[in-house]
């Protein structure tokens, strides 16, 4: 591993530990997007560049715009009520232990797991792999959307009757 | 994925989308549709399974390995109960009713995808539709309880889903690929198992969380009692069985763990297996609220297919398999039950209830059917499984537990006793003094549920026969 793809992954655990940290929404959206680059860069770098491109669209853009969109529409009340942020302090000491036990237990882990890579099947172009390889995963993508959608139906209205 | 039994994932979908549109302003028709639906998947399922030359023929003629027909016939037979129940027990003004009934038919399409999958990412993308629909379906009651219950599983379920992320993509880097057969393909050789179990392992921790198995079952209770309770049923009858229990006995049959490959996993599941028979078991006995009592039961109840499945030897994964459909029919009937004293008398709370043999005969009667079988009580089809699941463990020499899973049984007999004698039987209460029977179409699918408890257990030889073939395909 090299030292670009450190700096990404520190980058990585940084911002995603900013999200959830920020005090206001907006910045957590934010951070959540930059969290998404660095993934997306990290996907370029190890040569899954459809990944990135995914990642990069989706993660960082569209759902970026959803989240500052419904974030614009609350934002008054969140004013309003000020939160006890004090359990959130105790999140960078875990991860600073999580990260030394890490350091001196997974090397070697790691350096076992990997003498026992094998080469993927399948990969190729995306159209191959969404249409011919991953076929059902397509129709449980779908399902999923469906599912989202009846999800919103669901918990709306009631809410809204409320 | 087994493209035999894709239309019973296709046409729920389908359904699922059409019913928004095509019951606006007509809210009834989101039962007809849900419910012909489920029931017209149901008969061709049955057709499928139970013709005479299919029988006769000692059911060779199954496609596909058996066990997925299998377990679609009961995800459609718990589904089809549910919907049915939720006809006349939904209010007629409930604002999110379509969404109710498309959620259902997403759930059911989820479930058939993921007992028809032939790999790992698959089962994964299935298991997270039916995560996020279960999700819904508790919140459905907004209540303090409902959305306390529907958090828990969502802070659990989550959780438990990146543990299966993580478990995939050792077993992508280790194995080079996440079908089902390369997996076994690469058991049955003589290379070192080690990082493959690791990843193994890993997934199974992820199902064993989404099963509800102790000690990762603090979800489990408030999730049946916080929610809807058509939706109780619907989870504690099929979901969870389907979105953890399936996959840990699943990838129980494809790790061979009774060729000793992967002893330590094994004896990890079957420790597990046996905690959670005694935790369910033993709060079970100390629970006032029957949908509460109802749910550590159910805590129990799955220790006995987590056992079966750790021990792994193909009388044990028959085992595991039967208890598991079992399972999925008595406690739909107990929670459809429970349901039905909520509706007569507006209480779940066991000490406030009495004597309701008296104004609900049939609902006790049912009760006192699947209370025996979630017992083990001969003839009934729970007696079948658990003796099968005995026998297994003695036969493999494991004669302590064998001998501690059939305590635990006469414990869970002991606590249906009392649940009986406090809500059905006993003093006649104010409660019961002001109830009565509820009506027919909301007693009908427990009576099918009891029958098909009764049906299972009498015709146990056929039973058997089907479970056979099933484990001669599913085993190598």
């Amino acid at each position: 591993m090299n030292y670009y793809h450190t700096l990404l992954l520190c980058a990585t655990v940084a911002l995603a530990v900013w999200a959830v940290m920020a005090r206001g929404l907006l910045l957590s959206a934010v951070m959540l997007a930059l969290v998404s680059v660095a993934v997306s860069l990290a996907f370029f770098s190890y040569g899954a560049p459809w990944a990135a491109v995914f990642e990069l669209s989706v993660c960082a853009g569209l759902i970026t715009v959803l989240f500052i969109g419904a974030v614009s529409l609350i934002r008054r009340e969140e004013s309003a009520k000020p939160e006890n942020r004090a359990r959130f302090h105790a999140l960078p000491l875990v991860l600073a232990i999580f990260a030394i036990a890490s350091w001196f237990a997974l090397p070697p882990f790691f350096a076992e797991l990997s003498s026992w890579i094998r080469p993927g099947t399948g990969g190729g172009q995306i159209g191959l792999a969404l249409w011919d390889l991953r076929r059902p995963d397509l129709l449980g993508q779908v399902l999923m959307l469906a599912a989202g959608v009846f999800v919103i139906k669901s918990v709306l209205p009631g809410r809204t009757q409320k | 994925m087994d493209k035999g039994l894709l239309a019973y994932l296709l046409i729920p979908l389908f359904s699922a989308l059409v019913i928004p549109f095509a019951a606006r302003g007509r809210e009834k028709l989101a039962d007809i549709l849900a419910n012909v639906t489920l029931l017209a998947g149901l008969v061709n399922l049955l057709w499928l399974a139970l013709r005479p030359s299919v029988i006769a023929g000692g059911f060779e003629e199954i496609p596909g390995d058996g066990l997925s027909l299998l377990l679609v016939t009961a995800i459609y037979l718990v589904a089809f109960c549910v919907t049915f129940f939720s006809a006349w027990f939904v209010p007629a003004g409930m604002p999110n009713r379509r969404a109710y009934y498309s959620l259902i038919l997403v759930s059911v399409a989820a479930m058939t995808g993921v007992v028809t999958a032939a790999d790992f990412f698959t089962l994964y993308i299935y298991i997270e539709v039916l995560a996020v629909t279960s999700f819904a379906l508790i919140s459905t009651d907004d209540s303090p309880k409902g959305l306390e219950g529907a958090l828990k599983y969502f802070l659990l379920s989550f959780p438990a889903s990146a543990l299966i992320l993580g478990g995939i993509a050792v077993l992508m880097m280790t194995l080079g690929s996440l079908s089902y057969d390369n997996l076994h393909i690469f058991m049955s050789s003589d290379v070192p198992a080690g990082p493959v179990v690791f990843g193994a392992a890993l997934m199974m921790l992820g199902f064993l969380i989404k099963s509800g198995v102790a000690p990762f079952h603090m979800w489990t209770p408030d999730a049946y009692q916080g929610a809807y309770a058509p939706v109780s049923a619907h989870l504690a009858g099929i979901v969870t069985k389907i979105s953890g229990v399936y996959a840990v006995v699943r990838m129980a049959s494809l790790l061979r763990f009774f060729d000793g490959r992967a002893q330590g996993l094994s004896a990890l599941l079957m420790l597990l297996g046996l905690v959670s028979i005694a935790v369910g078991a033993l709060a079970a006995l100390r629970q006032t609220d029957l949908k509460r009592m109802l749910a550590f039961s159910s805590i129990s109840q799955i220790g006995y297919i987590i056992l079966a499945a750790g021990l792994g030897t193909p009388l044990a994964l028959i085992g595991a398999v039967f208890h598991l459909i079992n399972h999925a029919t008595f406690k739909t009937v107990l929670f459809l039950n429970s349901a039905s004293v909520e509706k007569a008398t507006g209480t779940t709370d066991m000490d406030k209830l009495g004597g309701m043999e008296h104004a609900m005969p049939w609902t006790s009667w049912t009760s006192v059917i699947a209370l025996f079988s979630t017992a083990g009580v001969p003839p009934l089809s729970g007696f079948w499984s658990k003796l099968l699941i005995i026998l297994a463990l003695w036969e493999a020499g494991l004669k302590g537990y064998a001998v501690i899973a059939l305590l635990f049984s006469t414990v869970t007999l002991a606590y249906f006793v009392m649940m009986q004698r406090k809500v059905f039987f006993g003093k006649k209460s104010d409660a019961a003094a002001a109830a009565t029977e509820v009506s027919a179409p909301l007693l009908a699918p427990a009576v099918l549920m009891s029958a098909a408890i009764v049906a299972l257990g009498l015709l146990f030889p056929y039973v058997f026969s089907y479970l056979k073939m099933m484990a001669g395909r599913i085993i190598l």
